[in-house]
């Protein structure tokens, strides 16, 4: 009898017509208002009714419980004309007057929203409701890709938030267990239809197992117990790939980056020598130099990478430039520039102008496989120029206490995830004074002239909605930092997926949420 | 010729292979082969190679002295601390035992994942993989004896009420006295442990990795081999993830046969 | 009278035992590195709402005497506070795991002993070193418990009980089989073989009884491994179990989820050493 159990408590069984896939971790909260987590953010995606939404593959704003959209020519008015006998999931009408209440709750202060701070100032913003259908948006000042802040904004029955129990999108919250799933329920009251006129979601609904296990993922995906894997790691697709050749997807970069990058913090509790080196340019472009790119994503990939120059992948072919010139690999060029700036080989150890043995440490965090495996490559690859480099993976709090707030790391490895292909949505990264400016987080003033440089730029592409003038600015970026290397990229990990040889309608895109973007338009083959 | 005798020659035999694979092999443990990661066995790579191309013979030598001697080590310490601090709790005044026990039990309830996190983030980055190893294993040592003291304890507590404990407390023995006899008694008790912590801390040491302790790269540990064989995407493409596994279970055998007639 | 004595003496020395534990565990979860920080901050899109939550987190727990004093007044208001990292008492998600990890480790327990104890009777009749008996228990040992839960999902069978009682059987067999080793070799049993009683009644009627006291003290070790094999196990096999929850809780430094489990821990590590001082007093009475 104990012999025979099922392999674990999970995968709950199967109702009728319900996709099924499995998220990381419990979504923090469901009140789609509030999400700042990744997980809730696919709550929100699938539950929520949304007056815009952005297309993950035409990469373009669509009009959805809007019937249409218009933005004036100053960039600060949005008039939204809703379309006529809109329903929430319970059946009542949704008005104007709902949009407008959704929407100011979001840009009240007291709800804590995260998409708020996309306003800009959302103190300023105020919305105005002329009849049933109509809801008027007045901005204080332009903001870049205001259409897409509306892909995250649910509305919600006017006066009666619930936490994605009642919503005007593909499907409700209907049940939660904690840290076992999340299930969906189809809306009966969507108004979406397909070119046939048959009522959408196709799904009778979606059940999220929360786990984090690929293999056991793995191993239920093959039985038929998942229909998806999203983020498949390669080890795994290639795994799949022998089971069931027809179910791997890899559609190239995407467009997250892997990077790595010196802490150039002055106020970082480091040595004085030690800062001097991380902030030379000379050095920080040698240890570019050295590393084999290819080999990273070959080895550390399985070959499902491709190696990186720059922060905007070749998946976002908007804003992606091919014109950019970044130190490639080149062990000669990298040992000479070293040895310009006073760097030389005692024995097999480099030593610094004063003689100090070039020994630093590569933090990354644990339970990664693809990144440790980097950090060893790389390792490797240093010491062919006499670096001595320590490999130390930590657990994700302990690594962002260094990384945030005592600033007591050498060099660090770890990737970032690109949701919006628009680079405004980095500019928090590049701008000297965020504190996400990694490399230097919240400087007061920028601490070098080419970060003022990139202030500036970053800053021009933010101001204005001349798209030419914009993607100059983003190039001028990319160069600074191609020649600059605060960040040294490594690889554009691919975009993975497997999808159940049983599953119609996926039409897989690099942007998240990856295969489900189109959920309305997913199902399931009849068992014959 | 006993088992013992083989048992003997075996191992120092298998010590003396690693050493001489170390010796002769034209590869270094750290060595990455790039152009064939997780190759099969050749002439080159007798075992193949890791999922980085480096030999998997060589590394699997290498840390089989390594963490063999840091595992033999860290449970013989552990052994012999828990042997001292049952039986001394055991024989004792009666407060030193109740106290003794008090501190095991509240050792065994702590959480000392934090302690480990605090050790890692109070030594400096750029210790290297061959000084975190052997703080690991010391780490380990230090927190593995309160359950076996707890056993040991009991165990030794009967001992004290045995008849022949009494008699020869009644013939004047002092008690330190009566622990020296009592000892041997115990090893029921302190020899399983000893073998059964070898392997625990092999694998403990592997996933003290995820809080940066443990063997740091490029130094192999034997531990981390093991816990290759969690991946099921490694198993199907070499045979050869299975090498540290059956080498540990081999040296695991040979010592429980050297010591079965202790 | 002395029943009464006795039992107080005990409830002291429990309370004594979580006092402790308590203020150990919020020492070393507050002052180990990551406690005031999130994974979030480093997503600028979910930067801002982290740094906020770790404000209030370290209005709350910046000096060390608040916050004890803060966790034990939760478990005086009876919902032992509010879990960190879900926002819910912490009462309202340990008590709906504690009867899966409960039913999870007796019957695991239960297995083991019946294995162990089965398979060492076996094999100390045998001669030594008996590698058909040791080599599968070392193979245990040897093995991950997460290997053994791939080569579970590779099989398609076996679950946590069984990875948990083979884990456990594997170290109970290496000490049974020393003890019986040792106990069948004793003088009177010796004599009691060759005057031709049965095994069965010799077992029974001899070795049970002599080895008690032995059992006894080996039972307090095999729970508390239990106890630490709990949390791998649930994780790996994705149980909704406290030992699932303790780790969730310990990567997100949730204090008020880890005290209450800790306490947890300290109760049953009591409870364990409770079982295994009764045989040897009923012997002494």
């Amino acid at each position: 009898m104990i012999l025979a159990q099922p392999c674990a408590g999970q995968a709950a069984p199967r109702a009728a017509g319900e996709l099924a896939w499995t998220i990381g971790y419990d979504p923090k909260t469901f009140d789609p208002a509030k999400v700042d987590d990744q997980e809730s953010e696919l709550v929100r995606y699938l539950t929520a009714g949304v007056l815009l939404r952005f297309n993950r593959s035409t990469q373009k704003i669509e009009p959805k419980l809007a019937e249409s959209w218009n933005l004036s020519s100053d960039g600060r008015t949005l008039t939204f004309q809703l379309r006529s006998g809109l329903q929430f999931s319970d059946g009542s009408a949704l008005t104007s007057r709902d949009a407008a209440w959704s929407i100011r709750r979001v840009l009240l202060p007291a709800t804590g929203a995260p998409v708020a701070q996309e306003f800009l100032s959302p103190g300023g913003v105020t919305v105005e409701t002329p009849d049933d259908q109509t809801v008027v948006v007045r901005l204080p000042q332009r903001v870049i890709g205001i259409g897409k802040v509306f892909d995250e904004i649910a509305i919600e029955p006017a006066g009666h938030p619930s936490e994605g129990r009642i919503t005007a999108g593909p499907f409700v919250v209907a049940d939660y267990r904690r840290s076992q799933y999340v299930r969906l329920r189809r809306n009966a009251h969507y108004q979406e239809r397909d070119a046939a006129g048959t009522a959408l979601p196709y799904a009778a609904g979606v059940r999220l197992d929360i786990l984090d296990n690929p293999e056991q993922e793995a191993r239920l995906f093959q039985r038929g117990e998942y229909d998806i894997i999203n983020g498949l790691p390669p080890d795994y697709f290639e795994l799949l790939k022998r089971r069931l050749p027809s179910s791997v997807r890899d559609l190239g970069p995407s467009l997250n980056t892997e990077q790595m990058w010196f802490n150039q913090a002055s106020s970082s509790p480091l040595p004085a020598w030690e800062k001097t080196w991380f902030q030379n340019r000379d050095f920080r472009v040698a240890v570019s130099q050295a590393i084999h790119r290819a080999d990273l994503a070959r080895i550390a990939y399985e070959g499902h990478a491709t190696p990186a120059y720059s922060f905007i992948s070749p998946a976002n072919r908007a804003w992606y430039d091919s014109g950019i010139s970044a130190p490639h690999e080149d062990v000669a060029a990298a040992e000479a520039k070293l040895a310009s700036v006073g760097f030389h080989l005692r024995g097999s150890i480099l030593e610094d102008a004063s003689g100090r043995a070039v020994r630093f440490s590569i933090l990354t965090n644990a339970g990664n496989a693809a990144r440790l495996k980097m950090a060893t490559l790389i390792q490797q690859d240093l010491a062919a120029l006499g670096m001595q480099v320590t490999v130390v993976a930590l657990d994700f709090p302990a690594l962002i206490e260094r990384l945030m707030h005592t600033q007591d790391y050498q060099a660090c490895l770890l990737g970032l995830e690109n949701v919006d292909p628009d680079p405004n949505a980095m500019i928090n990264i590049w701008l000297s004074s965020s504190p996400n400016h990694q490399w230097s987080p919240s400087e007061k003033t920028p601490a070098t002239p080419w970060e003022a440089e990139i202030d500036r730029a970053m800053n021009q592409q933010a101001g204005t909605s001349n798209e030419a003038q914009r993607k100059l600015a983003v190039d001028r970026v990319q160069q600074i930092v191609a020649d600059q290397q605060p960040f040294i990229y490594l690889v554009y990990p691919n975009a993975l997926y497997a999808v159940s040889p049983r599953l119609r309608g996926a039409q897989p895109t690099v942007l998240e949420p990856g295969l489900v973007w189109n959920i309305e338009r997913l199902r399931l083959q009849e068992a014959r | 010729m006993t088992f013992a005798h083989l048992a003997r020659w075996l191992l120092t035999g298998l010590v003396l292979f690693a050493f001489v694979v170390l010796l002769v092999s034209r590869n270094s443990y750290s060595n990455q082969d790039r152009e064939s990661p997780l190759a099969g066995a050749s002439v080159l790579h007798p075992a193949g190679t890791d999922a980085l191309g480096r030999d998997r013979l060589v590394r699997a030598a290498f840390a089989l002295l390594l963490s063999t001697g840091g595992a033999v080590t860290a449970s013989a310490v552990t052994t012999a601390a828990a042997a001292g601090v049952g039986t001394l709790a055991a024989f004792g005044p009666a407060s030193v035992g109740w106290l003794a026990m008090l501190v095991c039990d509240v050792f065994l309830a702590l959480p000392w994942l934090f302690l480990l996190m605090m050790v890692r983030s109070a030594l400096p980055l750029t210790t290297s993989p061959a000084n975190s190893a052997a703080i690991t294993f010391l780490v380990l040592a230090a927190l593995g004896w309160p359950a076996c003291a707890r056993a040991v304890y009991r165990g030794a507590l009967g001992l004290r009420k045995a008849e022949w404990a009494l008699q020869a407390r009644a013939g004047g023995l002092r008690s330190g006295q009566t622990f020296r006899y009592a000892l041997p008694n115990l090893l029921s008790l302190l020899l399983p442990q000893f073998l059964i912590s070898i392997p625990a801390f092999v694998i403990a040491e592997a996933n003290l990795g995820a809080l940066g302790l443990g063997i740091g790269e490029p130094l192999p540990s034997w531990g981390g081999m093991l816990l290759e064989l969690d991946n099921s995407a490694l198993l199907v493409q070499t045979r050869w993830v299975y090498l540290p596994v059956a080498l540990l279970i081999l040296m695991l055998l040979l010592l429980e046969a050297l010591v079965a007639e202790v | 009278m002395k029943l009464v004595g006795d039992l107080l003496k005990r409830f002291t020395r429990m309370l004594a035992i979580v006092l402790l534990v308590v203020i150990g565990s919020t020492v070393l979860v507050r002052f180990a590195p990551g406690y005031f920080s999130d994974v979030r901050e480093m997503d600028p899109r979910y930067a801002r709402s982290a740094r906020a939550e770790l404000s209030v987190e370290s209005a709350r727990s910046n000096a060390i005497i608040p916050l004890l004093s803060a966790e034990v007044g939760g478990w005086l208001r009876g919902n032992a506070g509010i879990s960190r990292q879900y926002d819910v008492p912490v009462l309202d998600l340990i008590l709906p795991r504690l009867a899966v990890t409960g039913s999870l480790m007796l019957r695991s327990i239960a297995l083991a002993w019946t294995l162990a104890l089965c398979a060492s009777l076996l094999s100390s009749a045998g001669p030594h070193p008996s590698l058909l008996w040791q080599m599968p228990a070392t193979l245990l040992l040897a093995i991950p418990t997460a290997a053994m839960a791939t080569m579970c999902l590779l099989a398609g069978s076996g679950g946590p009980v069984l990875v948990m009682s083979l884990l456990l059987a594997a170290r109970d067999f290496k000490f049974l089989d020393r003890i019986l080793r040792k106990t069948w070799l004793d003088p009177h049993l010796l004599y009691a073989r060759t005057q031709g009683i049965g095994v069965t009644r010799l077992i029974r009627a001899h070795i049970l009884p002599s080895i008690a006291s032995q059992l006894s003290a080996l039972a307090t070790l095999s729970i508390v491994t239990a106890l630490g094999a709990l949390a791998p196990v649930e994780v790996i096999f994705n149980v909704p179990g406290v030992g699932q929850l303790a780790w969730s809780a310990a990567l997100n430094r949730d204090l008020p989820v880890l005290l209450t489990v800790t306490m947890l821990m300290a109760l049953a590590v009591t409870f364990a050493g409770v079982i295994s001082d009764r045989p040897a007093e009923w012997k002494n009475a």
